[in-house]
């Protein structure tokens, strides 16, 4: 199993944390309210332990917004919420407190365009980082299980999941959310290069 | 001219006929964020001619952008080949755009969804192509459907006869106020009424009259109640639930007798009751500040019982959980 060095692995969480620092401010100015983000823990995982975790057994419905990415290393980024608190942070985010089960079609793209600000955010410390550039696409919106979202690059596939904890507040309130990304043994081995080149940089 | 330049510029002909026939706003920026198209959509809709905006920059044409959320998407795209999305929810109409002169005059904006996405061509340094869709059919036609999902929700948790909350709405209140005051730390009251002699009034009047009445006290206790965070509920046949947060036991017990002094004083005539010639009612009062292990249910069973104890006094009055009879 692909693991980093803990001096590695602590800068990735550093650089995610800039990242959804920078993701926090860019919607604190939409709403024109607190939003704070945090990673707390990143972990490299298989599909289906991932699946897994996201609850994939209990048939629970996730939403998520994929974004693909590629350039210095090619990558599928996901944003993960279950289902409910999607419906949550929409309606915090808009202020607005009708309840209805699922997310309109504007909503929708709400929630898309919060995963776009995260995920570019997320992969513009990366593609800064790598000193290349990461060309990214538009967000697709999807509701599923863990594994319907996480299979959609294919069964053959055989790389890692990066998975990122995120802490999302706002209007305090607290909501949890995942980010994944798909990496194959290349892309994975891109990142760690990357992220050494930096470490020497740096002088860690 | 040869053939394949031939079929070049024929290609290149088609294309901006794609471009200005198009049912959307395309922009198109250059690395310097200087306007190189301006499609015929965007003519109309922005009322200005591509002529006055080609070569000019964005935010030299539109200063309220300037480090907003489309200047922001548009540095993304040229210097990260970032794409963004810009929904219409979080996003109102970045761009003056209009569906008329008179929108225009009026201010009125076009509803828009935003796409900025990254534009490689030839050996030229990164354009970026801004994309522009007129939403405001489905936002208005969500509004619509959020207005009546609202009017249905709100139908469901009321009271058919009596027009106030149902006994859903105050489960789902009471359990709301409940969790506040255990957070809050702060006095919550409950008031449990109950219409005395119910049964031979419906017995000797007739079940509309008896509606009738049920309608006129569930007014009398309405009135009472002035704060918007208080909640009056028909809780079952002839009995009412108030649900008063932040209120003490004395604040409590002085609406208790404003309500049954309301209700006396509607001078409902009934002659077949043991208590007076006139509808009455009796109170159960219950205050708490929810300790930690403290139940819903249960102070519901407090409530009850003071109502008993009011009954049992002689009823026509209100009685407090826990105190001696008053």
């Amino acid at each position: 199993m692909f693991n980093l060095s803990e001096l590695e692995h602590d800068a990735l969480v550093e650089l995610f944390n800039q990242g959804v620092g920078q993701a926090a401010a860019a919607m604190s100015q939409i709403v024109h309210e607190e939003v704070t983000m945090s990673v707390p823990a990143i972990l490299f995982q298989t599909r289906a332990e991932c699946a897994k975790a996201l609850g994939n057994k209990d048939g629970r419905r996730i939403c998520a917004i994929t974004q693909h990415y590629e350039g210095a290393f090619n990558t599928e980024a996901i944003l993960m919420f279950p289902e409910e608190k999607s419906l949550e942070i929409v309606r915090l985010m808009i202020g607005q407190t009708v309840s209805m089960d699922e997310l309109s079609d504007m909503e929708q793209e709400a929630m898309s365009e919060i995963g776009n600000i995260i995920l570019n955010s997320c992969m513009s410390t990366l593609a800064n980082i790598a000193g290349k550039e990461l060309q990214g696409s538009l967000p697709i919106y999807h509701v599923g299980t863990s594994d319907e979202i996480l299979s959609h690059s294919g069964s053959q596939w055989d790389g890692l999941v990066l998975t990122l904890k995120i802490d999302f507040n706002i209007e305090k309130h607290q909501i949890n959310g995942y980010v994944a990304f798909l990496l194959d043994l290349t892309a994975l081995q891109d990142l760690r290069q990357y992220i050494d080149n930096y470490l020497a940089r740096i002088g860690r | 001219m040869t053939s394949a330049e031939n079929s070049l510029d024929q290609q290149l002909q088609l294309f901006a006929s794609v471009v200005r026939a198009v049912n959307a706003g395309l922009i198109v920026l250059d690395a310097d964020q200087r306007i190189v198209l301006w499609n015929d959509w965007m003519e109309r809709h922005a009322q200005q001619p591509a002529s006055a905006m080609l070569g000019r920059s964005l935010t030299e044409l539109f200063p309220e952008l300037a480090n907003g959320r489309l200047h922001q998407a548009v540095v993304g795209a040229l210097k990260n080949n970032f794409s963004s999305l810009i929904s219409q929810t979080l996003n109102k109409a970045p761009l003056p755009l209009y569906a008329s002169a008179e929108d225009a005059a009026a201010g009125t904006r076009i509803q828009q969804a935003v796409q900025v996405m990254p534009l490689e061509f030839g050996n030229q340094p990164r354009h970026c192509l801004i994309q522009v869709t007129d939403v405001s059919m489905a936002v208005a036609r969500e509004k619509q459907l959020r207005e009546q999902a609202l009017e249905l929700q709100s139908q469901t948790l009321l009271d058919g006869l009596t027009g106030i909350a149902n006994r859903r709405r105050f489960d789902a209140h009471m359990d709301d106020e409940f969790r506040r005051a255990k957070r809050n730390v702060s006095p919550l009251s409950l008031i449990m009424v109950d219409v005395d002699c119910f049964k031979s009034y419906n017995d000797n009047y007739g079940h509309q009259k008896g509606d009738e009445c049920l309608i006129q006290i569930a007014g009398a206790l309405t009135r009472v109640l002035g704060r918007p965070c208080d909640l009056l509920a028909r809780y079952g046949g002839e009995e009412f639930m108030a649900i008063l947060p932040d209120t003490n036991a004395d604040g409590a017990m002085r609406i208790a007798e404003m309500m049954r002094r309301e209700v006396e004083a509607l001078e409902l005539e009934h002659a077949f009751s043991s208590v007076a010639k006139r509808v009455t009612i009796s109170l159960g009062v219950v205050t708490q500040i929810p300790q930690h292990n403290a139940t819903v249910a249960h102070m519901i069973g407090a409530a009850d019982r003071a109502l008993y104890k009011a009954k049992h006094s002689g009823r026509n009055r209100a009685a407090a959980y826990g105190s001696g009879a008053s």
